[in-house]
């Protein structure tokens, strides 16, 4: 096994190197190295981060062609992806933040507080000062944000995107990109039927308050609190709940809640009809 | 010619550095969950395996007995930084999956094994081969449980569905306990026997025996 | 606080690192059949993983994240392929201190340890705990609980399996099953056993 280097003056009578040598050949040895790693990091580089850029398009643009309603128009192209920063805590534009690190949703250590476990009902325990936000337009109106999102399931932190209009407040679907929750009961989190249960769901009512979450038993269909409820997935009560607190979090004041105020005020407004107005 | 072919397929069957030698199973289990992520990592060990033996081998007589070690795991680690680097550059979406285990290929018993135990007293086309052998055995066993793993538990081989699950509209009903990581415990263990049954020289000798009747009194 | 008791759970039971990550599987399948070197190099692992994780995480953070070198006028400088040299490094240089240290102020205890001190240097599991650390962006505090609370998951598991394979001697399996097969197996159904630890939250 490995002994400290010999700090013996000249060789031993075994032929055992002296200090000189063995220093010369640790040098040589780690010159060669650097410099394989130096070349292949730089010739590699560009490919790497072309990668990451074309991968987070491809999955946003893979989760708004999975909207309901959304295929045609998606596919049509009359649609424009753009990526934004946003300060949560006022839900106004953060443009001086890089996004690179934040746009595949995820919370910067560095750039977030921690949360008191009575704020924390997802688990994240750190609350991001900046998010990263798609948003998608037609003809310049805002037709769709898309956000980041993450919380405690039953057996993993789950991470995906909330596709929220523009008006602030209408869902018009949800997609999970990370995820171990069980096999048939927790990760039916990613079977399009049942995120097809969000479609046209109501964040919060005309007082304010965030009503959207998942329930085992929804009201029936006419009842005023249908608009806010969804149906949980059967036997998996823990992940259920674990994506209800998920929502109710980041539509709430501590995630997108400002952000998504704001886009209610403008849209009610008609400032959305501008081209380039809301943000 | 012959004893090229020998070295080379020696680590396959009859000298498998997992079955046999006991080596390197760690990161083995936990990218068998799919055929593709086994079989990169298993090309990503016998790429790792056969350079650095090269390496070594190439400047055996030159390194010193104190610092063998550090000199054998600094070449590895820069072999499977540039491995890794590749595969982020061309094979982004497998690299996400297999995540920190290329990375543990450093650590890789069979890489450091090898590389100790052949390279330094062998020639370097030699321990050339012989990285390649021990390395496509790994991938050998990976690619099996691998293949395994994922048509019992996911209906597919390589993503291509083959007992078409239920969810898709088929018969299948998924058998979940092959995702998860007791299986492929029990199937290095199943694999184990099927390949001692096979080559019995294998078997280990029983290492205590249990007496028949009471030892007398000494 | 509960958040710290929580990692430490989570990184000793429901992700352990042997059992449900097969890290470190390796040397103990080779080297131990009995509970006494287990614990030998269970105790050593602990205290290796104690000293490199949150030691890495120092290094990983002042040096090698993009944005570490902004003081110094190149904030784009993004030098993370230097993880995996770095992390194996420091974990070399920290058991070549630590057996030093060992040897000269406790050198019963070196003797006990005798060769499994630096077989921890190619533990997977401590090069694993690094680079989840890595991953996962841990602070200070928390690399400390996650070192101390992986390394005892792994020490504990593996205690757990040299007393089972003590118990094994007993047993009679098929030939082509004895010692290596058997062990796997028995190891798949301990392994079941610690999955019952997911969902465990203490809060």
């Amino acid at each position: 096994m490995a002994e400290a280097p010999s700090t013996a003056g000249s060789s031993a009578a075994g032929g055992e190197p002296g200090v000189l040598r063995t220093l010369a050949l640790a040098f040589a040895v780690c010159g060669v190295c650097a410099a394989l790693l130096t070349a292949s990091v730089v010739v590699l580089r560009p490919y790497q981060v072309a990668n990451q850029k074309q991968e987070q398009e491809r999955r946003i643009r893979a989760l708004v062609e999975r909207l309901p309603g959304m295929e045609e128009l998606a596919a049509s192209g009359a649609l424009a992806l753009e990526l934004g920063v946003i300060e949560l805590a006022s839900g106004e534009p953060a443009p001086e933040v890089d996004p690179e690190p934040l746009q595949g949703g995820e919370i910067d250590p560095r750039d977030s507080d921690p949360l008191p476990p009575e704020r924390d009902a997802a688990g994240i325990e750190r609350r991001p000062r900046h998010a990263a936000v798609y948003r998608l337009r037609q003809d310049g109106r805002l037709h769709t944000v898309i956000l980041p999102v993450s919380g405690r399931g039953y057996l993993s932190m789950m991470r995906g995107w909330l596709a929220v209009a523009g008006d602030g407040n209408t869902v018009r679907g949800i997609t999970f990109t990370r995820h171990e929750e069980t096999p048939g009961l927790g990760a039916e989190i990613e079977n399009p039927d049942w995120q097809a249960l969000w479609a046209d769901k109501q964040i919060r009512d005309e007082a304010g308050t965030v009503r959207i979450r998942v329930v085992q038993e929804p009201a029936p269909e006419d009842a005023p609190e249908a608009a806010y409820e969804v149906a949980g997935i059967s036997g998996a009560t823990k992940t259920s709940e674990g994506v209800s607190a998920l929502v109710r979090f980041w539509t709430g004041p501590d995630g997108f809640g400002p952000y998504l105020e704001r886009l209610r005020r403008e849209a009610a407004a008609g400032e959305a009809a501008r081209p380039g107005g809301s943000e | 010619m012959k004893g090229d072919l020998r070295t080379l397929s020696r680590p396959l069957v009859d000298d498998n550095p997992i079955t046999l030698q006991i080596l390197g199973i760690c990161s083995a289990l936990a990218v068998t969950r799919r055929m593709d992520t086994a079989l990169m990592m298993g090309l990503s060990v016998v790429a790792v395996t056969a350079c650095s033996n090269l390496a070594i081998s190439a400047i055996r007589r030159q390194i010193p007995r104190s610092i063998r070690l550090i000199v054998q795991i600094t070449i590895i680690a820069t072999l499977v930084t540039v491995v890794d680097q590749l595969l982020k550059a061309f094979a982004w979406e497998i690299s996400k999956q297999l995540s920190i285990f290329v990375g543990l290929i450093i650590t890789n018993c069979i890489v450091l094994g090898r590389g100790d135990g052949f390279a330094m007293g062998h020639g370097v086309r030699a321990s050339f081969l012989d990285g390649l052998g021990n390395g496509l055995g790994y991938a050998l066993v990976l690619g099996l449980v691998a293949a395994v793993r994922e048509l019992l538990g996911s209906g597919s081989l390589l993503g291509v569905p083959v007992l078409t699950p239920v969810d898709a509209g088929g018969w299948y009903e998924p058998a979940a306990l092959f995702l998860l990581p007791p299986s492929a415990f029990f199937l290095i263990g199943g694999l184990v026997w099927a390949v001692r049954s096979w080559k019995r020289e294998q078997v280990e000798a029983p290492e205590t025996r249990v007496a028949a009747e009471p030892a007398e009194a000494r | 606080m509960a958040d710290l008791a929580e990692l430490f759970v989570r990184s000793a039971f429901v992700e352990n690192l042997a059992l449900s990550l097969f890290l470190g599987m390796c040397f103990f399948l080779a080297i131990s059949r009995e509970i006494g070197t287990a614990l030998g190099f269970g105790a050593a692992v602990v205290a290796v993983q104690v000293i490199t994780v949150p030691l890495n995480q120092i290094l990983v953070d002042a040096f090698l994240r993009k944005g570490s070198w902004a003081w110094a006028g190149m904030p784009q400088l993004d030098l993370s392929f230097l993880t995996l040299i770095t992390t194996i490094g420091v974990i070399a240089a920290s058991v070549q201190v630590l057996e030093m240290f060992v040897d000269r102020f406790f050198p019963a205890l070196g003797r006990t340890l005798g060769i499994y001190l630096p077989l921890v240097t190619v533990n997977c599991a401590i090069l694993a705990g690094s680079l989840f650390m890595v991953e996962r962006k841990y602070t200070f505090g928390e690399s400390l609980v996650y070192g101390a609370g992986s390394g005892f998951g792994w020490a504990f598991a593996i205690c757990l399996l040299a007393g089972v394979r003590e118990r094994l001697q007993y047993a009679e399996p098929p030939e082509g099953l004895r010692g290596l097969g058997l062990t796997f197996i028995v190891a798949g159904l301990v392994s079941l056993g610690f999955m019952g630890f997911a969902g465990i939250e203490l809060r």
